[in-house]
């Protein structure tokens, strides 16, 4: 009881905190924490498949980036329409993409199943450079109209988009979380660890697949499109490149596979590093190479499994049985 | 000879040309994959470093062949170091992607921190950039040359794979690497050679193509990811389906450029797509 009382004043503060952000650090770290939100969103995304489901794929940018895409042409093409509708037809074509591609998907898993996607968000990447009547090629979709809940236009105002992204990134956040307590989110767990046994109990295996991939895709979709929006730019190499399907495996590994809350830790370590690696050099390849083999070799279950064998030997050193041993 | 019909002889060689570069890069892959599993996404990276080797030899020595003996060497060894003193400590499936994802990630940035971004020209040797007729259809040296490079390796890999009694252990850890090692079989050492071989051959590719593509840092993703199509589609481990499938996306990418050039880079995708439709684990994979 007294856990759950302190959690709730936690949660106040924490949305208090970020409700007067923008008031307290200004607009530079408002965007900031809005590319981290979007980050994080996306990497719950991708940690749904890879942490609760094991599968590891290689084109997650393809939902990102149709997300991205549907926004940016409903309101270049749709005179009028609000910015909600025009996020739900973007969040629509990642799950459409989504739906056509589960039935080949979901028959395989692994190495298999990764570069298949490889594949296709290579696909999907040289389609909208080429397809340019539509998707702009190389220079995307850029100066589309972002329309606000209640005012013409978001562009001049980063605070009211700030207040726009974080509800609904933060819903998406919530209901990830609470897919992940539910009967059905705790059969995820299950097919990853064991998908015979459970396809022994009853369960559907690859229908159950099915739903998490269309899932997965649904919140890359709301990430794309909220990223779309921000910098008004959807592009090939923006929102689709190789790049993009690989920064949130990174942020995953940083933070810790499999742990609900370890991809946006490793989010918010991940932009840090960038911000700071981006006023000495250029190359953040390098940089990000340079992590992924260290969080491999050195910290396989990252930053949270750190910190969970780190609280681990603290509070088994202050038990009074470890001090009787010791001594 | 009619023109047209001249034109489309020489497009199928040229795609011939290609499907064996892709080939040497997959076979490659696929021997890792099929023996120890691990699916080396640095292998295109290594293809892409083993050409700016060759553009170093060559620049030094002035000497095409000595940077086709010694580039794909140097890209083994380096593979092989690669193997030794990462690979081994990665955990798991995920844990091999991610961290040979890492030392690509490196290798690409070395390259371009080293030798800049521009494409770099490598001159072939005088031997074989001239033209030569062959029944009314005049054709590049160079390209059969990489055709009949490619089969030589290709029958070298097969004659050490089931004619000498080290191929016999790499078939024998293929099906069964716990057996191998339980007979007394330093099966770490194995690897190492069979890693080695698979850096060298990628090395091989990269020294093959930098004189018809030129040297540049975009190398490893526009030929790398269509040997990584290849494997997926050929069925991972196998040997055949790797050369098969080579074959036939040299000739898509080929005559695709020639018919609908748009789009080429989608037929392979579209083929991949349709046999993984039918067959999960490739043409010619074995289930899991």
């Amino acid at each position: 009881m007294m856990k759950n009382k302190l959690n709730v004043v936690w949660w106040v503060i924490g949305l208090v905190f970020l409700a007067f952000f923008p008031k307290l650090f200004g607009i530079y770290y408002t965007n900031v924490v809005v590319t981290m939100a979007i980050f994080a969103v996306y990497s719950l995304s991708v940690n749904m498949l890879l942490g609760y489901t094991g599968l590891l794929s290689f084109g997650q940018a393809m939902f990102f980036g149709f997300g991205g895409y549907g926004t940016a042409l409903a309101l270049t093409h749709i005179p009028g329409i609000g910015v909600l509708p025009a996020i739900g037809l973007g969040v629509l074509a990642a799950v459409a993409l989504a739906l056509i591609l589960s039935p080949l998907v979901v028959r395989v898993s692994g190495t298999a199943f990764a570069m298949l996607h490889l594949a296709f968000g290579q696909l999907m990447y040289v389609l909208a450079l080429k397809l340019y009547n539509i998707t702009g090629g190389e220079d995307g979709i850029a100066n589309f109209p972002v329309p606000g809940l209640f005012t013409e236009s978001l562009k001049s105002s980063p605070e009211h988009f700030y207040y726009l992204a974080m509800v609904i990134l933060g819903i998406s956040t919530w209901l990830m979380w609470y897919m992940t307590k539910t009967p059905f989110g705790q059969i995820q767990v299950g097919i990853r660890d064991n998908a015979k046994r459970i396809d022994y109990l009853g369960y559907r295996v690859p229908q159950s697949k099915a739903v998490i991939y269309v899932l997965s895709a649904l919140f890359a979709g709301v990430a794309g499109s909220v990223y779309g929006l921000f910098h008004n730019l959807v592009s090939a190499d923006g929102s689709l490149g190789i790049g993009m399907s690989f920064t949130p495996i990174i942020s995953v590994m940083i933070g810790g596979v499999g742990s609900f809350f370890g991809p946006i830790l490793g989010v918010a370590i991940f932009q840090l590093v960038d911000e700071l690696i981006l006023r000495y050099t250029e190359s953040t390849e390098l940089v990000m190479g340079v992590i992924l083999i260290v969080v491999v070799m050195f910290m396989p279950t990252g930053f949270m499994g750190l910190f969970r064998t780190l609280r681990q030997k603290i509070s088994t050193r202050r038990t009074p049985e470890a001090k009787k041993e010791k001594a | 000879m009619d023109p047209m019909v001249s034109m489309y002889i020489s497009q199928g060689i040229h795609g011939i040309a290609y499907g064996m570069i892709l080939f040497l890069i997959a076979s490659g892959l696929n021997i890792i994959f099929g023996m120890m599993g691990i699916l080396n996404m640095a292998h295109t990276a290594f293809f892409m470093l083993a050409a700016y080797f060759c553009y170093v030899v060559v620049g030094i020595t002035g000497n095409f062949w000595l940077g086709l003996l010694f580039a794909p060497l140097f890209t083994a060894v380096l593979g092989v170091v690669m193997e030794r003193v990462f690979l081994r400590k990665a955990v798991g499936h995920m844990g091999e992607l991610i961290l040979t994802m890492g030392i690509s990630f490196v290798i690409v940035a070395a390259i371009k921190k080293i030798w800049g971004t521009e494409s770099l020209p490598l001159q072939m040797p005088e031997v074989l950039s001239g033209m030569v007729n062959i029944v009314g259809v005049t054709y590049p040296v160079y390209r059969l040359f990489v055709i009949g490079l490619a089969l030589v390796i290709l029958v070298f890999m097969l004659l050490l794979l089931y004619r000498t009694r080290l191929g016999k252990i790499v078939r024998a850890a293929v099906s069964d690497r716990d057996m191998v090692n339980a007979l007394g079989i330093n099966i770490n050492l194995v690897f190492m050679f069979v890693f080695g071989v698979g850096t060298w051959m990628a090395g091989l590719a990269g020294v093959a193509i930098a004189p018809i593509l030129t040297v540049f840092p975009g190398l490893a993703d526009q030929v790398g990811m269509d040997a990584f199509i290849v494997v997926v589609t050929g069925g991972f481990g196998s040997l055949l389906g790797a050369f098969i499938v080579s074959i036939i996306f040299g000739l898509l990418s080929s005559y695709g450029v020639q018919f609908v050039s748009q789009f080429a880079p989608v037929l392979m995708v579209v083929f991949m797509a349709i046999v993984l439709a039918f067959r999960p684990n490739g043409l010619f994979g074995v289930k899991e």
